[in-house]
């Protein structure tokens, strides 16, 4: 008797639980894939969680397509597992949604993914993050922010600030993640070719994570002192993180810092002087623009393969034409 | 222990420590002390190893940079020395430093420092009492239980947060700050506040009726019962302690930041854990040392500092780490029976 | 009919499964689509493959927190080596997953160091080797053949799937009707009694570990001939704790002495359909992951209770 009632708590919990998960958690678009006058989208993006801009992204994607008439879309998380991503891929063709459209974890890993969507005869666009080169023969095209030139602006820009003179830390993303390496590639590419005055002395990853990032630029500080003259960030809140280990080693205003993507709080502090350059990047551009490009191919229009949408350099002199990230 | 250490290793380590102790009488020679004190020398040897190659590890800088550091972990791992004494683990202070870290950060701008800190200890102490009587009531097993909650409580931080990272606003206008960024004569506060953290759960772990009872509960669950101690209780309270002080580390850390993200302590029960180990504290339960877990969690941050120092990649700071602790508890526990293998 | 009954009384997982099955397709019937079913599939034949090996081990009283770096490790490895010959590149592959488990029984079995630790140290040391082979960067698989093969079906059915699903079928019946399966079962039940009765306890315990290693190196093989590719985050953070709550789940004690694959193999189906229905409802990730939480309490609670009755009325 005992076990029966057990087993039926258990039940009526479980129940109770799918209840809460649903009502709290159940999104548009799961029975829509069946509607043939609804254009559905099958979005999985990279890890919606581990930072502001990819929430703002995914935030702004379902809220563009719930103004849109006759759009759908299903948001999956990859919560950063490669495979799972391969997972919801597959899982999305099952479900024949019109368009899929995915963020990469890992732009080598996706491909195979691809090129199923691709043989199963579903259009495929990558967003935000490249995919690798093998996989352009499957995909319709990409839309986002161009992140080799973001790391290029950010070299510029050291190059102007240290006059061509100096040693630099470049604090990365998250490591075999394509944008970190893009924005970290294009920085050491263009200081290479055009700055022989400047030497990049350390490397080092962060994961995205601000604690992480100050940890690493307190260490870099002990292990460089006042060699570094200047350090460039993968992001703002990279950038954040280091400003923290900066101030307290008193050299905040010293070293010139320039980054890859604004962040509010990295706006803040651009206008404090505390960061030199940074790329204007919008998640709402980014996601409007991609939401936009997966609309048109499900209706058969043809868009161009490249789909990158501006990603300004903002220093504090043209800071004011600019407002504040809310992010 | 009830499921929570896993029933063959249990009778294995107990019928290794039945041999009759060898060395109870032979002199203490310079390798024996080397065995029983493998913790002490790994730490020399690595704090050495880093003087030597490079000349800025020991400077006054970079060693009150490595004691803040691994402040966090450390002020966790007392906790969690507490948790295994009594023989469990606690899987979920990863995810409960984030939420923690999440709820004092976006609390501070909403109802003020104080009373954000005190939500936040609640929420610490919430999450430890329900773990606790789970583990310590309902005796169910401590290292499915607390898996759990670490899933459930990242998704908590999650869906309170939206995803959305929390921030105060105007860090200049608050002293709540100076918790994670102060130095009070030299001192980072941290360091400050987990040392006295460490003294404090120190006495109480070696002094105490309650200290007493833990070690007995994690050593012999049947026997304390026998004599009267309510292991559940116990059990029960090593949780809330824990929880409890991860709320603690997660408000240093949001204090350190000014600032919290959603995934900020992912991993880090395998740290703690890891660190607590290589301290010294037997996972069958009934023997640790706070002090030593403390040295075992500063010794893999000396790792990592010094890896960086030395412009080494970080990854290599692992596999020392795995040859460390393996090595240091194979010692150590080769030095109790006498011998290298059983 | 009372076989039935019996059988999903002993294993209640199955139960649950069949309930969440029939729930769902209640209100979504494109859940029991071909495609789908077979979608739920592959996608369980990695952590499958996992599971195997891990099932061997709790049996016996132990667990392997460094499956999931293995399996990591593994996978590049499999890309990597290519050039080599793929047959030889999984063969070294495997191979390294066999030593890292021989390395961790070697600890427990001989110098009887707690598993825990062991493995932890491997969890984390192994991760330390994935980033110093590939050196930070995702490899990518160059040979046509593995990856169609990893793409393949046999009448229909994902070959990978099929593979892990052979291994589990020996798997069992090396449990059951072996010696070294009845050994392991022994071990876990009674340290001492087994000692007593003259099993070789330290050796099995050894090879059971040798054996969680090579699982684990098997479903880096799979997963690398899923992905086409090795990143070097495969396997961490939770891999090895997702393992250990899909035998868990499915009813293998963690104290040991009493499981079996089939038990694994319901754990394993359940978790990937609870996965693929959140997905068909489009429930939201975060709560996806507070629902997993939930369900290993629960079904931990359920399944202390069970056996409490167990024990009282045996």
């Amino acid at each position: 008797m005992r076990k029966i009632i057990v087993l039926l708590t258990a039940g009526v919990l479980m129940v109770a639980l799918v209840g809460v998960a649903f009502a709290g958690g159940q999104q548009e678009g799961g029975e829509a894939a069946m509607d043939d006058d609804v254009i559905v989208i099958g979005h999985t993006a990279n890890n919606v969680g581990i930072d502001s801009y990819q929430t703002t992204h995914d935030r702004v994607w379902t809220e563009t397509v719930a103004a849109m008439d006759g759009v759908e879309t299903i948001q999956l998380d990859a919560g950063g597992d490669v495979a799972l991503q391969l997972s919801q891929v597959e899982d999305l063709i099952q479900q024949q949604v019109d368009v899929i459209a995915i963020w990469p974890v890992n732009g080598d890993a996706l491909v195979p993914g691809a090129q199923r969507a691709y043989e199963a005869g579903i259009p495929v666009i990558i967003v935000n993050s490249l995919i690798a080169e093998e996989g352009f023969d499957y995909i319709e095209g990409f839309a986002g922010p161009d992140t080799y030139q973001q790391g290029v602006n950010g070299a510029i820009a050291m190059i102007e600030a240290l006059d061509g003179e100096g040693q630099v830390v470049d604090l990365m993303g998250l490591p075999g993640y394509v944008t970190a390496i893009r924005r970290s590639g294009g920085f050491h590419d263009y200081i290479e070719e055009n700055a022989p005055g400047i030497e990049i002395i350390a490397t080092e990853p962060t994961d995205w994570n601000r604690a992480k990032a100050t940890e690493v630029m307190e260490n870099l500080l002990v292990r460089f002192g006042d060699e570094i003259d200047g350090v460039y960030v993968a992001d703002d809140n990279i950038g954040i993180g280091a400003l923290n280990a900066m101030r307290e080693a008193g050299v905040a205003g010293d070293i010139v810092m320039t980054s890859a993507c604004m962040f509010g709080e990295g706006y803040d502090a651009m206008a404090e002087g505390l960061i030199y350059s940074s790329n204007y990047q919008s998640p709402a551009e980014d996601a409007i623009n991609a939401v936009e490009m997966a609309v048109s191919i499900a209706n058969g229009e043809e868009v161009p393969f490249w789909n990158f949408f501006e990603t300004p350099i903002v220093t504090q002199e043209n800071m004011d034409e600019y407002e504040r990230p809310n992010f | 222990m009830d499921g929570s250490a896993v029933n063959a290793q249990a009778q294995q380590d107990s019928s290794a420590s039945n041999k009759p102790q060898q060395e109870a009488g032979s002199a203490l020679t310079v390798r024996s002390f080397f065995e029983k004190q493998g913790l002490i020398v790994a730490f020399v040897v690595v704090v050495a190893f880093f003087a030597i190659a490079s000349d800025r590890f020991l400077t006054y800088t970079n060693i009150m940079l490595v004691l803040r550091q691994v402040s966090i972990l450390g002020t966790i791992a007392i906790g969690m020395t507490l948790v295994i004494v009594a023989g469990n683990f606690d899987l979920s202070v990863g995810s409960l430093t984030s939420l923690t870290a999440v709820v004092a950060i976006s609390m501070h701008d909403v109802v003020g420092p104080i009373p954000a800190m005190i939500i936040t200890l609640l929420v610490g102490l919430a999450s430890g009492t329900v773990a606790g009587f789970l583990v310590g009531k309902l005796r169910l097993n401590s290292l499915i239980i607390t898996l759990g909650f670490l899933a459930g409580l990242q998704a908590v931080t999650l869906i309170y947060t939206g995803g959305r990272y929390s921030r105060i606003v105007e860090p200049e206008q608050t002293w709540f700050g100076f918790i994670g960024r102060g130095f009070v004569f030299g001192v980072p506060m941290p360091v400050i506040i987990l040392a006295i953290l460490i003294l404090l759960f120190s006495i109480i772990l070696t002094r105490t009726v309650f200290g007493r009872h833990v070690i007995s509960v994690g050593g012999n669950p049947v026997a304390s019962r026998f004599s009267g101690i309510r292991d559940g209780n116990t059990i029960m309270a090593t949780f809330m302690i824990s929880g409890g002080l991860t709320a603690v580390a997660g408000i240093m850390l949001g204090s350190r930041l000014m600032a919290a993200q959603n995934y900020l302590g992912q991993g880090y029960e395998f740290e703690v854990i890891a660190g607590v180990i290589l301290g010294g504290t037997s996972l069958q339960g009934g023997e640790g040392n706070i002090f030593k877990a403390f040295i075992g969690i500063l010794i893999i941050g000396i790792l990592r500092n010094g890896f960086l120092l030395l412009g080494l990649p970080y990854y290599f700071q692992w596999v020392a780490q795995w040859v460390i602790v393996v090595g240091v508890v194979w010692l150590d526990v080769a030095s109790k029976r006498g011998k290298l293998l059983a | 009919m009372k076989r039935v009954l019996n059988f999903f009384r002993r294993q209640p997982i199955w139960a649950i499964l069949l309930g969440i099955i029939v729930v769902t397709s209640l209100f979504r019937p494109d859940f029991l689509a071909i495609g789908n079913l077979l979608n739920i599939l592959v996608q369980s034949a990695v952590n499958g493959m996992l599971a195997i090996g891990m099932t061997f081990l709790m049996i016996n009283g132990y667990f392997d927190l460094s499956v999931g770096t293995v399996m990591g490790f593994t996978a590049a490895l499999t890309i990597g080596l290519q050039p080599l010959s793929v047959p030889v590149a999984i063969v070294l592959a495997i191979g390294a997953g066999a030593a890292i488990g021989a390395i961790n029984g070697f600890f427990v079995a001989k110098a009887k160091i707690n598993a825990f630790v062991v493995t932890l140290g491997s969890f984390i040391g192994v991760r330390g080797l994935i980033y110093i082979y590939t050196g930070e960067d995702a490899l990518v698989g160059k040979v046509y053949e593995f990856f169609s093969f990893g793409a393949s079906r046999v009448l229909g059915i994902p070959t990978l799937f099929l593979i892990m699903l052979a291994f589990a079928l020996i798997g069992e019946f090396a449990l059951r009707r072996s010696a070294h399966g009845r050994r392991t079962y022994a071990i876990g039940g009674n340290v001492e009694a087994a000692e007593n009765a003259g099993i070789p306890v330290d050796r099995t315990v050894f090879l059971n570990f040798v054996l969680c290693g090579t699982t684990a190196a098997i479903g880096g093989v799979l997963l690398a001939a899923r992905l086409n590719a090795a990143t070097p985050g495969l396997g961490w953070p939770d891999t090895n704790l997702m393992t250990i709550a899909t035998v868990v789940l499915g009813g293998t004690s963690l104290t040991g002495g009493s499981g079996s694959i089939t038990r694994t193999l319901g754990g394993l189906f359940t978790l990937g359909v609870l996965y693929n229905v959140l997905n068909l409802f489009n429930v939201q990730s975060f709560y996806n992951l507070l629902l997993t939480g939930l369900v290993l309490i629960l079904v931990v609670y359920v399944d202390s209770h069970l056996k409490q009755r167990r024990v009282r009325f045996e």
